[in-house]
């Protein structure tokens, strides 16, 4: 019944104030009693921390008389022991530089030895002249809320330790893909007597395991061989091909280093291999490289199998494709033909050798083109007649301009003879 | 500036004592001119517990206060468990701070553990400090055959637990959720301490560090002038205690203040106070 | 992204299948999965219609592979119908152009 501001029948009236009687009775409080019997524990402290003054819900708690704590107790003699700690490392200082202190979790020890979790909140209560007078403190029974916190601790604690075991076990991961994918390329290309190499490569895959792949190493005492290829398919499958293809195209080198033999040869190995429900292909340029001491220059013999055909950069200015028609993708006959090349290299010439990645990255608004063969040529002439380096380095920029257009693995590879010749022939 | 070199041009060595500085906290105060007084804080809180001391010092000391790595604003990224694992690792500190300052004997000022700490300090880089004010120290908090520290085992495993419970860390991130009151994230960061606050998971391993130590040993090798200062009443630092430290040092001198808890230099500064300064006049 | 849409259809020579959109890394798996569940009789011939096709990568044309493989083995014959340039393309560079036969059109393919 609420009091408006208008005067009110004199009948209401007397009835207005036997229920305002009632209401009072009912709630019955007194500030004392309040005090005493409050759903909370009520405890006043000397600065010191000598106990002046306690509620009886506090007492029941405790399970103690109040002649025996009142001015022989002290705040920390309620605590467990590692709650004295607490409060004296932490506790008293705070309170002694905020002059309140609230929510601190603490234990109290009841008579009987039992403990019983509580959250205790502290202020500082300072006299006229700011002195401090007097600590006021309350505890409420924090019995229930400390299970629940206990549960979401152990769950935090459970879903911290998932979380650093999913660490671990990634990081493990990825040092062992790291080992793969190093198994997969070479980790520096061979000197080459009058020669110099550079190369690039590039995975677009999150795991780093790529299928494009090339190396570089000696056939004997003067020719050495060279490949660059692209397995079709990404992530750790076409990681598989790539590693039976480097090793096998390694080894058919040294038995036989024709570009169409070795060729054969991996075409037989990849077709034997995954020529079941889940067929595997790869294209691949092989090829060799016979330097001349005394003319400096140096003869190419490549074969390719399905793979788009190299660049040469010439010394003039101009560059061409190396054309090779007809090389069939490695893995899928039996027997596939494979297309031969030759081409002699002299100074200032760079054969370049590049996968699909370069050429068929997504240009333009809109991402829609792609950069194109004719792109790739004319951004060689731009640069023809450079050593491999700087060429390496022009297509590198290249490729980061294609930002997120570039969404497939490339791998680059150029094989230069220096434009000016060493006048010596010791390496340096 | 000097011509030819660049404003922000600092000398090597200046820039690892800046790294120190930033790791620590250091804050330098009080008089340029006078002798150096290093307030080290203890196991629970940080610089600030000196806050009352500090005016009492500035007018005729420089003052040096400095967090360890894993307490106040320290750098926390520098902690490591192995280094803190022993009173030796936060010594290091000490070491470090006083390199960092290139102090020459120091006069270190120590609460509780951080007294301890002093000790190992002095004796890592005796050049370095040349004082010991030691404030309610204790070698050894749990009993042994002939010593009594005032605690057991299981009393160091209830203060992790009670460490747990007010899990800071814990409670910034949890207190949103239990109040229920995510939309008013002020209402939970009232639950997370200002001062004091570290990492919970740093705090269990200084607490083990200390509470765990035993340093009776190294007492007996302390050689410089040394003030022991301890309470009437402290729960975690009994007479008993201070007594021991003082007859282990020697030539040390025992004051024992009229003031309750473990913390003389905030419950009764002015006695504290005046005992430091006191000690600090007598030095030669 | 057109997603790739398939439909296949009976012609006198045997099953066309049509294939629109782009195949590619993300949807071959879909042309892999109905090819593995198209029955084909020995003699016939299976006609990929290309006319709509946006897109062809590398796991496409492992794809037309397949197909080959698929009818090679039930003794049937295969054929390409309308391939796109810039896939045929692609096609001259890795030699399959020698491999399947190639048609301008479905009509020219299944022999109507």
């Amino acid at each position: 019944m609420c009091r408006t501001g208008q005067q009110s029948d004199p009948h209401d009236a007397g009835g207005e104030k036997t229920s305002d009687a009632a209401f009072a009775a009912l709630l019955e409080d007194s500030t004392e009693e309040l005090y005493e019997c409050a759903p909370c524990g009520y405890l006043s402290t000397l600065m010191d921390g000598t106990i002046a003054k306690i509620n009886k819900t506090l007492l029941d708690w405790l399970g103690l008389e109040r002649e025996a704590v009142v001015g022989r107790m002290r705040f920390t003699d309620l605590l467990t022991m590692g709650g004295k700690l607490y409060h004296e490392t932490h506790f008293a200082p705070l309170l002694r530089m905020q002059g309140e202190l609230g929510g601190v979790a603490l234990e109290i020890r009841k008579a009987d030895g039992v403990r019983m979790p509580v959250l205790v909140s502290s202020v500082v209560k300072h006299g006229a002249t700011g002195e401090p007078l007097l600590i006021r403190t309350t505890f409420f029974d924090a019995r229930d809320r400390r299970a629940y916190e206990e549960e979401l601790l152990r769950a935090r604690k459970a879903a911290e330790e998932a979380h650093r075991q999913a660490e671990a076990d990634r990081a493990r991961l990825q040092d062992a893909l790291a080992v793969l994918q190093s198994s997969l390329l070479p980790d520096i290309l061979p000197r080459i007597p009058g020669m110099e190499t550079a190369a690039h490569y590039r995975t677009a895959s999150p795991d780093r395991l790529g299928g494009d792949f090339y190396d570089v190493f000696p056939i004997d005492a003067t020719r050495f061989a060279f490949f660059l290829g692209d397995v079709c398919g990404k992530g750790p499958q076409a990681a598989a091909v790539t590693s039976l293809t480097r090793y096998t195209l390694r080894a058919a080198a040294l038995h036989d280093p024709d570009p169409v033999s070795a060729l054969s040869t991996l075409n037989r190995a990849v077709h034997e291999r995954y020529s079941g429900g889940d067929p595997r292909y790869c294209t691949a340029i092989f090829g060799t490289l016979e330097p001349d001491p005394g003319t400096g220059q140096v003869t190419v013999r490549l074969a390719s199998g399905g793979h788009p055909p190299a660049l040469v950069l010439r010394a003039d200015g101009t560059a061409d494709f190396l054309p090779t028609p007809g090389g069939l993708l490695i893995g899928i006959l039996p027997n596939a033909p494979f297309a031969p090349a030759t081409t002699t290299l002299g100074p200032g010439d760079t054969l370049l050798l590049y996968t699909d990645g370069l050429t068929e990255a997504r240009t333009g608004e809109g991402r829609s083109a792609l950069y194109g063969d004719e792109a790739l040529r004319a951004f060689a002439t731009d640069h023809a007649g450079r050593p491999p380096s700087a060429v390496m380095e022009a297509l590198t920029g290249l490729l980061d301009g294609f930002g997120d257009g570039l969404d497939d693995d490339t791998a680059l590879l150029a094989l230069g003879v220096p434009a000016a010749r060493p006048t010596t022939g010791t390496p340096t | 500036m000097c011509p030819g070199v660049p404003e922000w041009w600092v000398e090597p060595e200046r820039l690892l004592g800046m790294e120190i500085e930033r790791r620590n906290n250091v804050t330098v105060t009080g008089n340029p001119h006078g002798r150096t007084v290093v307030l080290a804080h203890g196991f629970g809180c940080d610089q600030n517990m000196w806050r009352l001391t500090v005016p009492a010092l500035v007018e005729d000391y420089r003052v040096v206060l400095f967090d360890y790595v894993g307490s106040g604003r320290s750098d926390l990224s520098a902690f490591s468990e192995a280094r803190y694992a022993s009173l030796s690792g936060y010594a290091q500190d000490v070491v470090d701070v006083c390199e960092a300052l290139d102090l020459r004997g120091a006069v270190f000022v120590g609460h509780s553990v951080s007294s301890m700490i002093g000790v190992l300090a002095a004796g890592m880089a005796p050049e370095r400090i040349g004082a010991l004010v030691m404030v309610a120290p204790s070698p050894r908090y749990i009993d042994d055959e002939g010593y009594r520290g005032g605690f057991t085992a299981e009393d160091i495993d209830e203060l992790l637990d009670s460490l747990e419970s007010n899990y800071l860390g814990w409670s910034a991130a949890m207190a949103p959720v239990i109040m229920g009151n995510a939309e008013r994230p002020e209402l939970g960061e009232e639950l997370t301490n200002s001062f004091c606050a570290t990492d919970p998971a740093m705090a269990r391993v200084f607490a083990r560090t200390t509470f765990l130590s035993d340093s009776r040993e190294e007492l007996k090798a302390v050689s410089v002038p040394t003030l022991v200062l301890d309470c009437t009443q402290d729960a975690i630092a009994p007479r008993e205690v201070g007594a021991f430290v003082h007859q282990s040092i020697p030539g040390s001198t025992l004051l024992t203040l009229d003031a309750t808890g473990h913390c003389p230099h905030m419950s009764a500064p002015e006695a504290t106070n005046d005992a430091i300064t006191g000690f600090l006049a007598g030095l030669r | 992204m057109s997603p790739l849409n398939l439909a296949v259809r009976d012609a006198p020579t045997g099953p066309v299948v049509e294939v629109k959109g782009e195949l590619d890394y993300d949807t071959s798996a879909d042309l892999r999965d109905l090819l593995a569940a198209l029955p084909l009789k020995p003699g016939q011939r299976l006609v990929l219609d290309l006319a709509r096709m946006e897109f062809c990568d590398s796991s496409g044309i492992s794809t037309l592979i397949v197909a080959r493989n698929h009818a090679q083995s039930a003794g049937a014959d295969v054929a390409l119908a309308a391939v796109p340039a810039s896939t045929l393309r692609v096609l001259r560079v890795v030699g399959l152009d020698q491999i399947f036969p190639l048609h301008p059109d479905a009509e020219s393919a299944t022999g109507t």
